[in-house]
Order: C-alpha cells, then structure tokens, then sequence
C-alpha cells in the first residue's frame, strides 16, 4: 500500500524522454517543428483534448470510464451559443454552457452511483442521448457569428500564448489541487481502489462518484466554449471521437483502469505525446484516417505493456 | 425472479410495446407494416447474436458497428476492384470480421484487457481501416450476386428474414443443445470457478468473440446488398442498438442468464420502436436521443429485475 504510487510515478521520466525524444527526431528531420511558433500551436491543441483527458483521469481514477464527453462537448457549446444568439451577455452564455456540462456530467454521475449502473454503459447511453439533444437544440443546423465577447476564450491570447492554454494550465491547476493536496484527493483514489473500504472509513462513496463526473462534464463544457469561440460557429456534431483521443492521452499516460493509480501529470504529458504524434504524422503528410488506427493501436499497446509491467512489479 | 423475466418479460414489453403504438396509430400493425419491420430489423437481428454470446460470458463488443463496415467494405473490394466471384468476397469479407474479432478476444485474453476498452481499441482500428481503404468514398459496383441476399425476397419472406432466422436456430441449438451453451454461461456466472472447473477461458474468449465478428461481418454484407454499395460509414451506433436489443430480451449484462430467443424478442422490440418513432415522423436526431435512454432503461430493467436495487442484497455489489 506504500508504494501505491510508485508504479506511476516512476513512469514520468520515461514519458516525459518519449515525448523528447519524438519532438527531437521531428525536429531533425523538419526543422520548421521545432520552432516556438509550432510549439505553442501543438500546446493549443493539446489543450482541447487535454482539458477533456483531466476530467476523464477523475473519472478513471474512481474505476470508471466517461464516452459521452464528445457529445457534452456539442450540447455545451449549443447551450452557451443558444444563449449568446439570444443576446444574453457572455459571461452568462459561458455560465449556461457550463451548467448544461455540469447537469449531464451530474446524471452520469447519479446513474453510476445511485442506480450503480456501470459505468461504461451509462455513459454510451448518454453519448447518445446528448448527441441527439444537440441535434434537437438547433434542429441540426450549426448556430454561427457569436461577438468577439463570446469567442474570446477560443480567440483570445494573454502574455504571448493563446488562451486556450491558459485555459488547459488553470484548469489543471484546480484539478492538481483538489487531487494531491486536498483529502477530496484521497478519498477519489481511495473509491477506485477499493469501494468497500472507502465505504469503510466514511468516504461518501456515492457523492465522491457524482463529483467526477460533474467536473468531466465540465471540462467537457470548457472545451465546447473554446471551440465554438475558435471557429465561431457550435456545430452538433462537434466532439465525435474526443472521447477516444482523451482515454489515450490518459492511458498512455499510465492511469490504470483498475481505478486508484495515475497521475494528472502523466495524463497531460500522454496527451502532449499523442498531439505531437498527430501533428507529426500531418507534417508527413500520413492519411489522416490512419490516425485513428494508431491512436487504437497505442491504447492497446500502451494497456497491455503496462498491464505486463504493472503485474512484474506486484509480483 | 431472473428465469421469468427472461422467459416472459421481454415477450411481455414487446406486446406493450406494439399495442401501445398501435393505438396510436393503427397502420403498426399492418401485415405489411409488420413484414416491413421484421425485413428491416434483420441486420440488428443478425448483430445481436453474436451480441449475445458475448454477453453471456459477461463481456462486450463494442466494435460490431465497426466490423460491420469493414466486412462490408472488404467484401466489395473483393468483388469489384479484385473482380472475385461473390461467394469469394463474401468468405473475404467474413473472415475480415473474424480477424477482428480475434483481435478483440486476443486483447481480453492474452493482453489482460477490459472487454470495453478492447473493443473500443478495435472499434476505432476497424473504423480506421475501413476509411483507409476506401479513402471515405462508398464502394458501388456490386456483382448481382453479391447483393442478392441483401434486398430479394423468396416469395413473400425477404431472404435476410431467413438467414436471421437460420442464425438464430444455429445458435439457439449451440447454446441449448450442446456442451458449449453450459461453457459460456459458466464463464459469465464465474469466470474462476470455469476456470478451476478447466474450461479454458482464452478458447472460449475466441469462440465468442469470433461468433460476434462473424455476425457483425454478416450484417455488414447483407447492408451492402441492401444498399447496393458497402459504406465506410455505416454501422455508427449499432453496438448501442445491439447491446439494447439482447439485454431487453432479458440476457442479464453481468453474464450467465439468457437466450436466443430472448434477443429475437428484444430485436423486435427494438424493430417496432424504430418503425414506431419513423412512422410518427419523429426526426432521426430525435430518434438517437431515445434510443440512449431505452438502452439505459434497459440495463436498468435488467438490474432491477435481479434484485439489485431490493434492500437485503443492497451492499452486495
């Protein structure tokens, strides 16, 4: 029980020098990769997956799984540019944008704490379910031309970087906080690890469970704002396969499925991993179907070297 | 409790269900209507078998819609870019269904994978290849053949009526009547005591998985004959239908209780409810939006069925 970290923890530096190690060999084979302005434009994109890869590490930590963040993402962006059309001013659009998150992150949580759904099902439920409300909001069309008020978290840009990453950083921040140095830290991990136990020593098993939940929707909200703002239209179909690109930042990253293990660190440097991947395969000019087939093919490979690794350590 | 639900309680909805949508509108229960609706709930008929088999040993396939595109795909390749006969394609395009459900049963069995995840693995790895193959354009061009199956009807029954039909007693008579029916239910009632018993998980992991990718492969050939094309699209959401369609006819998702007959049943259901909704002109978006919800209601009925939720057995879980 000591060393309940250590697996993890021990996992960093290894990923941090892939990470290094890819950037490197793209760099020397395109020298344009490794300039500042690419740099900071592989973190902004990072940054929509990532804000997602946070909440689902919450998520993963409690022994669950979220599918439905790609269909959050559109019905938050729908609510929050539903009410930037109808003139609302945009803190408040934001503010709507984030309760739609909150509220269906809310449902999954009760699903799976109260009716103990589980909870892969409960979410593919809701995927579907919230992919057809956004459909619904608009009828199917994309609601277009938001002031600059509005898109500003997508658009904007704060001491030289663009403000999605601020975005990424603070949101990262909170989450850190509440994980390492809050007992709520303790008591998530203590709930993937062991329900019963958690049960046991007066964690509020249920609740803690509905709380993840919560803040994956909305981080999943987040990433609907920054990306209606960017391309400044909330289209219903936005987020389909986000889910897949998040599970892979996290599990590359070395959260264990089995719930308890992980770390935010490891998720965001997993997530930076598979956005440079990305964008390197762009640069050289790979299909772009392909890459969901190496996105597929590195979770699996990722969870079955870890699963090897993880069972030596044990034993 | 579980061995009367699954025995009528499905028979049960499906009955509520059409004389519900009958009363609404009486055209539901049109001879026509009702061929029309068993014709058209063949393909999520034919995935829900596989379904089932998985499901019985407490796992999941997530990645029939996928294999459903990728068998379809290979098969018209096969058939027109490769000029092969249709029986030829066809086998081509089963075997790509196999290969990827082995793929799936090797990541559970081998890899230590959770069935979801190693599904979801496969499902974007099928989608990929699929899209790859075809650079996302449909594949038009069949021989006769190859969608005959697909669209015609002997007499007044539609041949894919049949092969469900042909599949479903095929199954039924492996799960009821042979050592392999105690196997599976076995892995899913308890996977350690099968394996101290010496059923061997990992061959029984392959068994199933295959069966899935078979069926799913199937549905897939038999969509493209429909649609006289194989699209790399298609299929998107079907593990959401199929998963509804074999737990609504009462196969229990934690593995162990179910049947066959049960899933044609839930099928059915599944069947009207679509006819149903499109007859009432309910939009399609509309349409993903209850079936999320029936598939949660579902696994809710499933759970409440077997006393999850009673107060006696509430910290059992």
């Amino acid at each position: 029980m000591i060393m309940r970290r250590t697996p993890s923890s021990s996992r960093l530096p290894v990923l941090l020098a892939i990470l290094v190690g890819i950037v490197a060999l793209l760099g020397w084979h395109e020298p344009r990769f490794i300039e500042i302005n690419n740099l900071i434009n592989i973190l902004r994109q990072s940054s929509m997956v990532g804000l997602i890869a946070l909440g689902m590490t919450l998520v993963i930590l409690t022994g669950g799984i979220d599918l439905s963040v790609g269909s959050l993402v559109a019905v938050s962006a729908l609510a929050g540019a539903g009410a930037a059309r109808a003139g609302v001013t945009f803190p408040l659009c934001w503010g709507a944008a984030l309760a739609a998150g909150a509220l269906l992150g809310m449902v999954n949580g009760l699903g799976v704490a109260r009716l103990r759904l589980p909870p892969f099902i409960m979410t593919l439920g809701m995927m579907g379910f919230a992919r057809g409300l956004a459909f619904m909001v608009t009828g199917g069309k994309p609601l277009t031309g938001f002031d600059a008020s509005f898109r500003w978290l997508g658009i904007g840009g704060w001491m030289g970087l663009p403000l999605p990453i601020w975005v990424f950083g603070g949101f990262f921040l909170v989450v850190w906080v509440l994980l390492e140095l809050m007992p709520w830290g303790d008591q998530v991990r203590s709930v993937g690890s062991s329900p019963r136990a958690a049960w046991g020593s007066g964690v509020n098993v249920p609740g803690v469970t509905a709380q993840v939940y919560v803040l994956c929707g909305v981080a999943s909200a987040l990433v609907g704002l920054l990306l209606a703002g960017r391309i400044d239209s909330a289209q219903p179909t936005a987020g389909v396969g986000y889910e897949f690109g998040a599970i892979a930042g996290v599990v590359f990253g070395g959260t264990s499925f089995s719930g308890g293990r992980g770390s935010l660190v490891g998720t965001v440097i997993g997530v930076l991993i598979m956005t440079v991947l990305e964008s390197g395969m762009n640069m050289l000019n790979v299909n772009p179907f392909a890459e969901q087939v190496v996105k597929g093919v590195v979770i699996a490979a990722a969870l079955v070297l870890y699963g090897r690794t993880g069972q030596a350590l044990r034993g | 409790m579980a061995g009367k639900w699954q025995r009528f309680g499905s028979l049960a909805v499906l009955i509520v269900v059409v004389v519900l949508l009958a009363l609404v509108d009486r055209d539901v229960i049109d001879p026509k209507n009702v061929a029309n609706v068993l014709a058209q709930s063949t393909v999520l008929g034919v995935c829900a078998v596989g379904m089932t088999f998985v499901i019985l040993t407490g796992g999941i396939d997530l990645a029939v819609g996928s294999v459903m595109a990728l068998s379809g795909v290979v098969g018209a390749l096969a058939n027109t870019a490769m000029g092969l006969p249709w029986p030829l394609a066809w086998a081509l395009g089963l075997g790509a269904g196999m290969m990827a459900g082995a793929l799936s049963a090797a990541l559970i069995a081998w890899g230590r994978m959770l069935p979801f995840i190693a599904t979801l693995c496969v499902m974007a790895i099928a989608r990929g290849i699929t899209l790859l193959m075809t650079q996302g354009s449909p594949v038009s061009g069949l021989s006769p053949g190859f969608t005959h199956a697909g669209w015609a009807s002997w007499g007044a029954v539609p041949i894919t009526a049949l092969i469900f039909l042909l599949l479903a007693t095929v199954a039924w008579v492996v799960l009821a009547k042979t050592p392999l029916g105690p196997h599976v239910r076995a892995q899913g009632d308890n996977p350690e005591a099968a394996r101290l018993a010496g059923l061997s998980a990992p061959g029984l992991t392959f068994a199933v998985y295959m069966t899935s990718g078979f069926c799913a492969g199937l549905a897939g050939l038999l969509m493209a004959g429909r649609l006289w094309s194989a699209q790399p699209a298609i299929g998107t959401g079907m593990e959401l239908d199929a998963i509804s369609a074999v737990v609504l006819g009462g196969t229990s998702l934690f593995g162990g209780v179910g049947s066959i007959g049960g899933t044609v049943t839930g099928t059915l259901i599944m069947g009207f409810l679509d006819n149903g909704l499109r007859l009432q002109g309910v939009a399609s978006y509309v349409q993903i939006s209850i079936k999320g919800a029936v598939f949660v209601g579902a696994v809710i009925l499933d759970l409440a069925m077997k006393g999850h939720y009673s107060r006696r057995r509430s910290r059992d879980a």
